[in-house]
């Protein structure tokens, strides 16, 4: 059966209210929700809460949802306002959004520093663990607007259509956004690497 | 493009503002020719792209850890209290 196929059958039931449908919703999203908390919000006790949130008002609003296509984008939906409100920003607009001009190298100024290979990297576990703080220093410092559209397309893989609907957005803004948060988490990382040999 | 191409002119400018979209696959054909036609004699470009590959590839492989098994129980528990009341 078809993962979207799967969740046709699983709206029926939650629209139904089955027996055990509650369990069966947050056995299939239950770990990506908590995952993308994780990512998001970068604490446990954060990630938590919108997990709890994001499932207990999707289960009930899900029910008048008629797409099954749009489930995924839906809980995306739910999940990102409870990120966005557990920091109180409560938004996805930037209070201005970020030129490229701020991102771009300067005439005459390559990539200083050499950002290492993810696939050439050492198997040694101090350097893993410090690479992996580094990546996740440069996703944590993006602006929210930024940082959201980041964690959906690069690390949960949702399309850019999914991206605008989940967050109410122009496919053109996602696209936009996603490609300031990759130079920003770019810059930080050849900053972070200065002065390390990979 | 010529020889004489010097870095950070319009051209590369534009490109700039293409990468991600280049990266995902997502410009048309054309203006993927061109890119790749700018990238072959730019190499500043070149290397600003395979920068920008690394840092999105080192983002993608940044995982989470596993829902934990109670909070799972937890969560339903708050179902059914909730349900009851």
């Amino acid at each position: 059966m078809t993962s979207s196929s799967e969740n046709s059958r699983l709206l029926d039931r939650i629209r139904a209210d089955a027996p055990g449908a509650f369990e069966e919703f947050v056995e299939r999203f239950g770990g990506r929700i908590y995952a993308f908390g994780m990512k998001f919000c970068g604490e446990r006790e954060d990630a938590k809460d919108v997990l709890q949130e994001t499932l207990l008002q999707a289960y009930r609003s899900l029910r008048t949802l008629d797409n099954p296509e749009a489930m995924i984008s839906w809980l995306y939906r739910v999940a990102a306002n409870a990120c966005l409100m557990r920091r109180r920003k409560g938004k996805y607009e930037p209070e201005r959004e970020i030129s490229l001009e701020e991102l771009m190298p300067r005439p005459g100024e390559g990539p200083r520093v050499e950002i290492p290979d993810p696939s050439a990297m050492p198997h040694d576990d101090l350097v893993r663990a410090e690479t992996k703080a580094r990546v996740q220093r440069a996703i944590g410092d993006l602006p929210d607007p930024y940082r959201i559209v980041l964690v959906m397309r690069d690390m949960e893989q949702l399309s850019t259509q999914e991206v605008a609907e989940a967050l109410g957005l122009e496919t053109s803004a996602v696209k936009m956004r996603l490609h300031r948060a990759r130079l920003m988490v770019r810059k930080s990382l050849e900053g972070a690497f200065a002065g390390r040999t990979p | 493009m010529s020889e004489k191409h010097v870095h950070g002119g319009p051209e590369c400018v534009a490109l700039f503002a293409k990468l991600s979209e280049y990266m995902d696959g997502e410009v048309d054909p054309a203006v993927c020719a061109g890119i790749e036609d700018h990238m072959a004699d730019c190499a500043p470009c070149r290397d600003f792209l395979e920068s920008l590959r690394r840092a999105v590839a080192f983002i993608a492989s940044t995982n989470a850890p596993k829902l934990p098994e109670d909070l799972k129980s937890e969560i339903v528990a708050a179902y059914e209290r909730a349900r009851r009341a």
